[in-house]
């Protein structure tokens, strides 16, 4: 079968990797980079574990072919971090005690920060309704939506 | 076996080519939403992939009161366009966010029901669906375009590239009921446009999702609204007989009986709101 190049920016970096045909971005970050963050969770689209960034607006991993992000931006859990810092989202999470079994976290950040990169300030309804299509199985949703409304509060505005 | 070959053509052009070339088995793509997790599941095997999502099909422009939307532009896009708020809260109803980054518009013609809760929408519209193959190009409306459950009058090496939606005059409404409030599969969605003159109903579209094969027209509904003037009796009526005449199916979302139930329900509630 017909291995391809494709190169695209992965967390800021220059990436080039050889995938087969249809290969997905969730498969690709995971089992030939190594980065297990992005979760494999139900790989139908349903549970949101996955979820990254693709120019900024959130996508499933698990239902991208590898080849369709030729070009662009990805971000994944693993370039919020900077310097070893962790990022206030992350920060927040950890606080209000919104990380259980931690399965479902990766997703739930990577979409508040869609979110908080767009609207700095949002209300409570448009938290729970960016986060709709990822479930958290442990806490009840409750300390992940006063973690991303915290993470607003703290970044005063100015988007994360 | 795994996926020997997957094609991003470029332009329409160079997918119906592909087509032409790798015969009936290959397996066309958009957003992936509904073919990935088929083959994440090792259900569907295709052994040649054209996926849609470069080939131009990302657009949404208007013309003589109609609407025209590639076929590849996602459901996140329908959200913003103003021209027919219908769209938009018909889109507002399918998965979530990352889904409806990835979704399509075209796509969502070939969910297989409960899913295609957008097309419901379409229906309501009288859109009309672009079909571009090596011979060139059809026009149908979608009430033709769907044939049974998960067949379509798409022939072999053709492709949708466009829906076609005259901006609606009247009333229009949107309602799904399902298990949750989002993200949800439809127990039934349905997508309503009226035109009155006056009192009186001078048009009715009446479209139902997730009560049969494929998003599908309450006729006999639509015929009892259409000179009437939208009073209780009429609403009761047309309510009952959209009850009878879809096909509800049972799956582990709802039964037949359940889904019928809750037709009438909201038939009902969508008229009463137009009746206001």
């Amino acid at each position: 079968m017909a291995s391809k190049i494709v190169s695209f920016t992965l967390n800021g970096r220059e990436t080039e990797v050889i995938v087969k045909p249809l290969t997905t971005l969730q498969k690709l970050l995971r089992e030939q980079l190594g980065l297990t963050a992005t979760k494999a969770g139900c790989k139908q689209g349903g549970c949101g574990s996955c979820t990254v960034l693709v120019d900024g607006e959130p996508m499933m991993s698990c239902l991208l072919p590898v080849e369709d992000v030729e070009g662009q931006e990805v971000t994944t859990l693993e370039g919020l971090t900077q310097n070893g810092e962790l990022h206030a989202i992350q920060e927040t999470f950890y606080e209000k005690f919104a990380v259980q079994c931690g399965f479902c976290t990766p997703g739930m950040v990577m979409v508040a920060k869609a979110l908080l990169d767009r609207n700095p300030r949002p209300g409570r309804a448009e938290i729970v309704e960016a986060l709709t299509g990822n479930y958290c199985r442990c806490t009840g949703y409750e300390p992940i939506i006063q973690a991303v409304e915290e993470a607003a509060r703290r970044t005063n505005g100015h988007g994360v | 076996m795994t996926t020997q070959a997957y094609y991003l053509p470029q332009s329409v052009d160079e997918a119906i080519s592909l087509l032409a070339e790798h015969g009936p088995a290959t397996l066309v793509m958009a957003g992936g939403t509904i073919a990935m997790p088929l083959i994440n599941e090792g259900i569907s095997l295709p052994e040649k992939v054209v996926g849609l999502r470069q080939a131009g099909l990302n657009y949404v422009s208007r013309s003589n009161g109609t609407v025209e939307i590639g076929a590849t532009t996602t459901l996140t896009r329908m959200l913003t366009q103003e021209e027919i708020p219908l769209l938009g809260q018909a889109a507002y109803h399918v998965g979530g966010w990352a889904i409806r980054n990835m979704g399509t518009v075209g796509g969502n013609l070939f969910a297989p029901p409960p899913a295609g809760d957008f097309a419901v929408a379409l229906l309501a519209l009288d859109a009309q669906v672009v079909l571009v193959g090596e011979d060139g190009q059809r026009v149908l409306p979608l009430a033709e375009f769907y044939t049974g459950f998960m067949t379509t009058a798409l022939t072999p090496g053709e492709l949708v590239t466009e829906l076609r939606v005259p901006v609606p005059k009247g009333v229009t409404v949107y309602l799904k009921y399902g298990r949750r409030q989002a993200n949800t599969p439809a127990i039934v969605s349905l997508a309503a446009h009226l035109v009155l003159d006056g009192e009186k109903v001078t048009h009715a579209r009446l479209a139902l999702n997730g009560v049969g094969a494929h998003p599908l027209r309450a006729t006999r509904a639509e015929g009892v609204l259409v000179g009437s003037t939208l009073d209780e009796t009429a609403i009761t009526e047309a309510a009952a007989a959209a009850a009878e005449e879809c096909e509800p199916f049972t799956d582990p979302i709802a039964s037949e009986w359940y889904r019928r139930k809750m037709v009438n329900v909201y038939v009902r509630r969508a008229l009463a709101q137009v009746a206001g």
